[in-house]
C-alpha cells in the first residue's frame, strides 16, 4: 500500500488544527483514506502541537513515524521535527532567514530534503490579508505541493466560509492563488533543490463519500443511535471531546445533557437515570473512574444497568493529560469493592465507537450490571476516514425488562431479587409501573429489596449475581481474528502487488506464521504493520473486543498451531497478557509494550515485530 | 388535627405503605416520626407506592428503606441527591424524594447538596438532622456543637459548628422547611407542600430529630420546648429571602419551625433545559434507536 504522511507544527494556537482539518477534509472528498494523529501539551496556548496526516487510497489506521511534508508554522517546529522529514521529502516553513544548525542543514542536504520558505507575511501584506490568513495560504501550498487542483480546494473553503460572507471567500481565495503561485514558482524555477510534487497513488472514489470522523463523534453518535437519552460527564482529557459533541447536539437530539459538579455526581446521576428506566451514560479519563468505582460497585449489588466509558490517558496521577495510554485495563476489571459481575469492552476504532455504543447497553440491561466501554486518546481524538454507519444494524434489547401491563400486574416483590433465577437474570420493572413495588438496596438484601443479613440469603445472592458473569460469558464472543486476504493468494498472483492486501475476519484458524495479539487503539497500527508482512508470511491479528470476563478458547488453539505469538500494548505491565494469564494459565513470553504517552506507530511496529522475538520488560 | 381523609375513600391508605420488615431504630428515635409523617404525606396527596420514587442515603434513615413500600433505592453515604436528581430527570411524571442524614448531606456529600440546591433539581430533599452519626456509633458531625464530646472526639471537635440553614440560603433555595421530629402533623403539612414544590424545583426540610442515644444536647425535650410553628405565628413564606434567612438562622432563644421560605417563580432545573421545551414524552419514554443519518450528512 502506498501511503504519504503530512505534519503540520507549531505553537497551540497558532493554526495547526485549522490547518490539518481543511487538508483532511479536502484530501478525503479528492478520494483519499486519511488518517489524522494529534499530539499537543495540556495547555490552552504556545505549547508544540502536532498535526500528523497519513494519506492511502487504502484503509489505513495509523501514523508513521517519518513524514514526506512538514509545515513548520515556528521555528521550533523546525528544530524539533525536522529530522523526521523522509528522505526527498519537503519542509515548508514561515521564518524569515531561518538556517539549520550546521550538523542539520548537512542531513538534510544528505537526505535530499527540500527546504522551502514561504513567505506568508509578505505575502498577507501585499494582499492585505489578517495574520489568519496565513493558515489558508499555506494550505494552499501544501496541496500544491500534492498535486491536488486548487479549485477543488476552493469549492470546500466556499462551504466553510459562505455564512460569513463573500469578502471572506474571495480573501482566501486570494490566499489559495497565492499559494498555488508560489509552489508553481518554486518547482519551475529550477530552484537550488529541484522539487517533485510528492505524489499521492490514483484516488479512490469510493473513499469521496466517507466521513471524517473522531473516535469521540463516532462514540457520541453510537451513544444517541442506542437510544441514550442523558449524559452526564466532569471534563477531563481525553472524555472531554465526547461531553462536547453529545452537548453540542442536545439541541438536535432532545438529550439531557449535563456537566456535573464532579465525577462520583456525573456516575450517580446517570446510575438514577438508568433506575427509573432511560438509557443514560457517563464517561472520564482515569482519574475520574477511580472517584466513579464506588457507584460502580453500587450497580453491582442494586442490578443497575449502567454504562461507564473510561478515556484512558497515561497515570499515574495527573500523570500525561493530554497523551494516549493503555493502562487502566486492570483498573477496569478489578475496580470497585466487592465482587459482581461486570462487562468490560474495548473500541479501537471510529466503526468501533459506534457499533459498541448500542451494544454496551445492550448488555447493561440484559444482565442489569455496570458496563465499562474503554476508549484512549488515540481512538478518542483520532481521525478517521469511515464509510457511513449501518443504522440497520443496531438493534435495541433490553433483556427482562417487564413493560406489559398484565405481566406487570402478576408480579411480586419478591421476583425483583429471586436468587432461584437459573442464570442469575431476574425481571426488572420500573418505578411508576403499576406493579409490586421493591427497593433496589445497596445493602445485601433479600429477594424483595430487604435488608437481610443471614449468612444463607448472603451467599444465595453472591452465587445469583455471580451466575450472571457466567452467562455473560456464555453469550459474549470470542476475539476476532483478522488475517490479509491476499496473503492466501498463490505466489505467481502476489507480483507487484505488495501490501496491498485487503484485511478481513477470519474464520479459518489454521497455521500461522506470527499470531499477533492486542486489544483497542492498537489494532490500526497492527494492521497497518502487518500489511507489510502480507506476502512473506500468514499473518494473523486476534483482536480483543470484549475483555471481561475474558474467553480464551480461540487463542489457545491459535497459539498451539502459531510459530511465533506476539503481544502487543500500549502499557508497561502487557495488562491483557496478564488477564489472559489469570484467566488461563496461557503466558504470551513475547511481547511488545511502549508506554512513553505515544501509540505505536505502524513503521515502527513492523520493524519491532520484524526484529527477533524478545521479551521486553518495563 | 383534622382528618383529611373522607370516608368514601378509594385512594391510598396508611395500610398499603406497612410492610413486613421491622423497624430497627432506637426507642424514642426520631426516625419514628418522620417515616409516620412521610407516609401520611403521601397518603393525603394520594400518591400510591407505585407512583413515586424514594431514595435513601446510608444511616440510621436509610436502614428504613425497606420498612416501607414504594419503589426504593437504597444507595451510597452522601450520594443520594445526585442519584435522586438523574432518577428525576429520567422521568419527570414520577415524584422523586431524597433522605440524607446530617453527616451525609453536610460533609461526604455537602458538594451535591450545594449544587442540588443551587440546581433546584425538582425533587424533595428531606434532611435527617440528629446532629451527630447515628449509624456508626455517635461520631460528631458538622453540625454537632463544638463543645460536646463525641465518640472519636473525646475534648469536643476543634471546629466551628456549621451554620446550615446559612449555607442553604446562601445558595437562593426556592423552598426551604424545617420541621421537629417529635410533631407528626406540622411534619406531614410540611412534606406535603415539600412534595408539591418539585414542580417547582429543589425543596429543602431539616428535620430536627431526636437521637436518644447519642444526641444528649438537643434531646425531643428541649426541642420540644424551643420549636415553636413560626406559620401559625403569621410568618409567611413567601417573603423576601433575607427575611427568612434570618428567622431560620437565628436559633438561639427560640428555633421556628414550619415552611420558611417558598419561592414559585423560578424555572427548574428541567424548565431551563432548551432541548426539552415543548417535550410531552419523559426520558424514560425516548428509549428508541435514532436516526443519526443527519449528523452523518454533515461529516462527509
Amino acid at each position: 500500500m502506498s501511503r504519504v504522511a503530512l505534519k503540520i507544527v507549531g505553537a497551540q494556537g497558532q493554526g495547526v488544527n485549522s490547518i490539518g482539518e481543511i487538508c483532511a477534509k479536502g484530501l478525503k472528498r479528492a478520494g483519499y483514506c486519511v488518517f489524522g494523529y494529534r499530539e499537543y501539551m495540556s495547555l490552552i496556548k504556545g505549547g508544540h502541537s502536532c498535526y500528523q496526516l497519513d494519506i492511502s487510497d487504502c484503509r489505513i489506521g495509523s501514523s508513521e513515524t517519518k513524514v514526506n511534508i512538514l509545515v513548520a508554522l515556528n521555528h521550533h517546529g523546525l528544530n524539533k521535527n525536522a529530522g523526521e522529514v523522509k528522505d526527498s521529502g519537503i519542509i515548508i516553513h514561515q521564518t524569515p532567514q531561518w538556517e539549520f544548525p550546521s550538523d542539520a542543514d548537512a542531513d538534510l542536504r544528505k537526505r535530499n530534503v527540500t527546504v522551502l520558505y514561504l513567505p506568508a507575511e509578505d505575502i498577507l501584506k501585499k494582499i492585505k490579508g489578517k495574520a489568519i490568513l496565513g493558515n489558508m495560504l499555506t494550505v494552499s501550498a501544501v496541496w500544491s505541493l500534492l498535486g491536488r487542483d486548487a479549485d477543488d480546494l476552493k469549492k470546500l473553503v466556499r462551504e466553510q466560509f459562505e455564512r460569513k460572507g463573500e469578502e471572506l471567500v474571495q480573501m482566501n481565495f486570494r490566499c489559495i492563488d497565492e499559494g498555488v503561485t508560489f509552489i508553481h514558482d518554486v518547482v519551475g524555477a529550477g530552484h537550488a533543490l529541484p522539487i517533485q510534487p510528492i505524489a499521492l497513488p490514483p484516488a479512490n472514489s469510493q473513499l469521496k463519500s466517507n466521513m471524517l470522523i473522531t473516535g469521540s463523534q463516532a462514540m457520541g453518535l453510537g451513544l444517541i443511535r442506542g437510544g441514550c437519552r442523558f449524559y452526564a460527564g466532569y471534563p477531563m482529557t481525553p472524555a472531554s471531546p465526547l461531553l462536547t459533541f453529545i452537548a453540542d447536539a442536545q439541541n438536535d437530539t432532545g438529550m439531557v445533557v449535563k456537566q456535573a459538579e464532579d465525577e462520583i455526581t456525573a456516575a450517580q446521576m446517570m446510575s438514577g437515570a438508568m433506575y427509573m428506566g432511560t438509557r443514560a451514560a457517563t464517561g472520564t479519563s482515569g482519574g475520574g473512574f477511580d472517584l466513579m468505582t464506588e457507584t460502580v460497585s453500587l450497580n453491582g449489588i442494586v442490578e443497575n444497568p449502567s454504562v461507564f466509558i473510561l478515556a484512558q490517558r497515561p497515570g499515574p496521577g495527573t500523570g500525561l493529560p493530554t497523551w494516549t495510554a493503555q493502562g487502566d485495563l486492570l483498573l477496569a476489571i478489578g475496580s470497585a469493592h466487592g465482587e459482581f459481575a461486570r462487562c468490560v469492552i474495548s473500541v479501537s476504532d471510529a466503526q468501533d465507537c459506534f457499533d459498541l455504543m448500542p451494544e454496551a447497553f445492550n448488555i447493561a440491561e440484559e444482565f442489569q450490571t455496570p458496563v465499562i466501554v474503554m476508549t484512549d486518546k488515540h481512538i478518542a481524538e483520532g481521525l478517521f476516514t469511515q464509510e457511513r454507519f449501518d443504522q440497520e444494524k443496531t438493534k435495541i434489547r433490553r433483556g427482562n425488562l417487564i413493560t406489559d401491563p398484565k405481566q406487570l400486574k402478576k408480579l411480586k416483590s419478591h421476583d425483583r431479587y429471586d436468587p432461584a433465577t437459573t442464570d442469575g437474570i431476574s425481571p426488572r420493572w420500573l418505578p411508576g409501573a403499576d406493579a409490586a413495588t421493591y427497593c433496589a438496596q445497596g445493602d445485601e438484601h433479600d429477594a424483595e429489596g430487604a435488608v437481610n443479613e443471614t449468612a444463607k440469603n448472603a451467599a444465595a445472592q453472591m452465587e445469583k449475581r455471580m451466575r450472571k458473569m457466567e452467562a455473560l460469558k456464555k453469550m459474549l464472543p470470542e476475539p476476532t481474528l483478522w488475517s490479509v486476504e491476499s496473503a492466501r493468494l498463490p505466489p505467481a498472483c502476489r507480483q507487484g502487488r505488495a501490501g496491498q492486501g485487503k484485511w478481513k475476519v477470519a474464520n479459518d484458524d489454521s497455521e500461522l506464521d506470527l499470531l499477533v495479539v492486542s486489544w483497542g487503539s492498537n489494532k490500526g497500527a497492527i494492521r497497518d504493520a502487518l500489511a507489510t508482512f502480507g506476502f512473506q508470511l500468514s499473518v494473523g491479528y486476534l483482536h480483543y473486543t470484549y475483555l471481561w470476563p475474558i474467553k480464551t478458547d480461540r487463542l489457545q488453539s491459535l497459539m498451539k498451531k502459531a510459530k511465533r505469538t506476539v503481544l502487543v500494548e500500549c502499557n508497561a505491565q502487557g495488562q491483557l497478557g496478564m488477564v489472559i494469564k489469570m484467566a488461563s494459565g496461557i503466558d504470551i513470553k513475547d511481547r511488545i509494550l511502549k508506554f512513553d504517552g505515544r501509540p505505536f506507530f505502524c513503521d515502527e511496529l513492523s520493524s519491532l515485530l520484524s526484529a527477533a522475538p524478545a521479551i521486553r520488560h518495563p | 388535627m383534622i382528618m383529611l381523609i373522607p370516608l368514601e375513600y378509594n385512594g391510598p391508605k396508611m395500610q398499603d405503605y406497612r410492610c413486613s420488615a421491622q423497624c430497627t431504630w432506637c426507642d424514642g428515635c426520631g426516625d419514628y416520626g418522620i417515616w409516620t409523617a412521610v407516609k401520611r404525606a403521601l397518603v393525603e396527596l394520594r400518591i400510591a407506592p407505585n407512583q413515586v420514587c424514594l431514595c435513601f442515603d446510608v444511616g440510621c434513615h436509610g436502614n428504613g428503606s425497606d420498612k416501607l413500600t414504594g419503589y426504593r433505592f437504597h444507595g451510597l453515604h452522601g450520594r443520594v441527591i445526585p442519584f435522586a436528581a438523574g432518577a428525576k430527570l429520567g422521568n419527570m411524571k414520577l415524584p422523586v424524594i431524597a433522605f440524607g442524614g446530617d453527616g451525609a448531606s453536610f460533609s461526604e456529600g455537602i458538594g451535591h447538596l450545594v449544587h442540588g440546591i443551587r440546581s433546584n433539581y425538582p425533587i424533595t430533599f428531606i434532611l435527617h438532622n440528629n446532629a451527630n452519626y447515628g449509624l456508626t456509633l455517635g461520631q460528631a458531625s458538622a453540625l454537632t456543637r463544638q463543645e460536646q464530646k463525641m465518640n472519636s472526639s473525646p475534648n469536643g471537635i476543634p471546629e466551628h459548628t456549621l451554620n446550615s440553614m446559612d449555607m442553604v440560603f446562601a445558595l437562593e433555595p426556592t423552598f426551604v422547611a424545617r420541621g421537629f421530629s417529635g410533631d407528626i402533623p406540622q411534619l406531614t403539612k410540611i412534606f406535603k407542600a415539600a412534595i408539591e414544590h418539585q414542580k417547582h424545583g429543589f425543596a429543602f426540610v431539616d428535620v430536627l430529630q431526636a437521637c436518644p442515644t447519642y444526641n444528649f444536647f438537643a434531646t425531643h425535650e428541649y426541642l420540644l420546648g424551643k420549636c415553636y410553628d413560626a406559620n401559625a405565628d403569621g410568618h409567611n413564606p413567601r417573603c423576601e429571602p433575607s427575611k427568612a434567612r434570618a428567622l431560620a438562622i437565628n436559633t438561639s432563644e427560640k428555633i421556628a419551625t414550619g415552611i420558611l421560605y417558598q419561592c414559585e417563580d423560578a424555572p427548574n432545573f428541567y424548565e431551563r433545559l432548551k432541548p426539552r421545551n415543548g417535550k410531552k414524552t419523559t426520558l424514560v419514554e425516548e428509549v428508541k434507536e435514532c436516526d443519526v443519518e443527519e449528523f452523518m450528512k454533515k461529516l462527509v
